[in-house]
This record gives structure tokens, sequence and C-alpha cells, in this order.
């Protein structure tokens, strides 16, 4: 049999990122400006949005695509916490959400009366890098407990979001935690990138965390 | 980590270009992994291999180019294409 070579020479991701330019399309033009928060499981995605959602609710129309490998937990938390819309995104095992889901996701939200719809990322600082979900910025969560290196170690993630929050700052005086080494491995991976230090159980920081949400409202879409 | 997900969408893009019913025809398929894609090829070359060894492919083996940068592409299929040789 004769063997003949076609050649393809595709983007692996080309499909999914011809879908995320679709929805940037679609929330630049509803004037919503969408963040895609990642961190490691635990870092405090889903507090740091309850937290938000309560005392910015009023302020910002906010909507919700709460993506998790499993279960409706993260969404079933945030729902009593904002009128706008909680969408659940159940990822049955994949390890990251691609921009089919939030397009089907943004579907059932009002975006003609949505400000800022937060996209909460499965927790993982390897894979959601690779996939643009049609947000305007990544916005990259650590936190205390889980050491200094996480930038050095998920250089990527680190490099590509537009903003960086170290979490659970209330800990620092209980658990071995060097702020500084930590702010000095973010710098060689990012140099420029802003931090916000918050507690998002205690409240410490989230003035600034508020002020840089409000900076990103319209003017902010940056897509 | 997501390499089944790349294997998945490769297969799915193979689909795309020659419709399902050409699928068993594939005899190899080539790939381009640069170094700081996110992706570990020995996992992506086995999670491939499981694909492109159940219906409708019929063991079609992958070969993967490693490069520098973040380059993921999918670059050829070799398929069979039922004529005799000469």
């Amino acid at each position: 049999m004769a063997i003949r070579t076609i050649e393809v020479r595709e983007k692996v991701m080309a499909r999914n990122d011809e879908l995320a330019a679709t929805v940037r399309d679609r929330l630049r033009e509803n004037g919503v400006t969408a963040l895609n928060l990642v961190s490691s499981p635990g870092a405090g995605k889903t507090l740091l949005l309850e937290r938000t959602l309560a005392e910015l609710g009023e302020e910002l129309r906010i909507a919700v695509v709460a993506g998790d490998v499993q279960t409706h937990n993260d969404a079933s938390r945030l729902e009593g916490l904002t009128d706008r819309l909680v969408q659940a995104v159940v990822t049955g095992g994949a390890c990251h959400m691609d921009a089919r889901q939030v397009s089907t996701a943004l579907d059932a939200i009002d975006l003609d009366r949505t400000d800022l719809v937060f996209i909460e990322n499965v927790g993982n600082l390897v894979c959601p890098a690779s996939w643009d979900l049609g947000e305007a910025e990544k916005v990259v969560l650590f936190s205390v407990p889980e050491g200094e290196d996480k930038p050095v170690k998920y250089p990527r993630m680190f490099r590509e979001a537009g903003c960086a929050v170290l979490n659970k700052i209330d800990l620092l005086p209980y658990v071995p935690f060097d702020l500084d080494r930590a702010i000095g491995y973010l710098r060689e991976v990012n140099p420029e990138q802003q931090l916000f230090l918050t507690s998002a159980l205690s409240g410490e920081g989230l003035d600034e965390w508020y002020a840089y949400l409000r900076s990103k409202i319209g003017a902010g879409i940056s897509g | 980590m997501h390499e089944l997900s790349i294997a998945l969408e490769v297969c799915r893009m193979a689909e795309e270009r020659l419709g399902r019913d050409a699928l068993g025809s594939i005899v190899g398929l080539g790939l381009q992994v640069g170094d700081d894609a996110g992706i570990e090829a020995d996992n992506l070359e086995f999670c491939l291999e499981a694909l492109l060894s159940s219906p409708p492919f019929t063991g079609a083996k992958p070969v993967i180019e490693r490069l520098p940068g973040d380059v993921l592409r999918l670059s050829y299929l070799e398929v069979e294409n039922g004529d005799p040789d000469d």
C-alpha cells in the first residue's frame, strides 16, 4: 500500500483560541470585564469571591462562572451572595476549563446588565495557563501556607497573569513564611506584576483588591 | 497534566481533516511540541498511543518532534491510500 503524507501544520489550541476570541468579542461588545481566577487548590479563590460579592456586589454587577472538577460546592457557596447568576461548570475530571465551557456559561448570563464576570478556574497552577478563556486577564492567587516559591515553580502562570494575589496573610505570624523571599521569587519571573497582599478571612488588604477591580471596569477591558 | 485533552483534540483535528471513515487509514501522525508548551511529551505520546489503538483508529504511530518555545502543532498525517505501491 502506498503511504501519503498530508501536511496539516495547525496549532492544537487553534479551536479553543478561536472560541476564546469569540468570547472576548462578546464581552467587549457588552462592556463586560472577565477575570480568570487561577490558583492551586485551597488557596482561597472561593472565599475571596465570597467577600468580594458581599462587599462589592451592591456597587458592581458581578456574575460568576465557577469551575470545579466535581461537585457544585463552590457555586453553592457563592449563590446566596449575589442576585446575579452563578454558573457552575463541572469539568468531569479535566484539570482546566476551556473556552467552550465559558461560552456556554455566558449564554445564561445577562451580559447587558453585568459589569464583571469572575471565572473561577479549577484549582491548578499548570494546565489553566494553556487555555485562553476569552478573559481580559488572569488573576493568579497563591497563599501563605503553600510556601514562598510558587512563582518560580509555576513561572508560566505567574508570567501570564495580569496581577497576583498573596492570600492568607493573617497566617504570617504562625507559619514559617518569608514575605521578602516570596516577593523576590515573584519578581524573578515577573518584575512588573501588581501584587495584592490579602486575607480573604480577616479582610486585610481587600480595599486595594477592590480598587483594582473598579479600575478594570469599562476602561479596563484590555483583552 | 492535560495531555489527554490535547491527545483528544489531536484526534478531533484528524477527523475534521479526513472525515471519520478515513481515520482507520492513518498510519502515522506528526506533532511538534515546544519545551515551554506545558506538555510532558512522553505522557502525550502515551495518551495518543492509547487513543490511536482504539477504533476507529487502527494503531497509527505518533511521532513527536521537540522544539524550543511554546509551539504545539499537528504537523502532518500519514495515510495509507489503498492503492498498490506499483
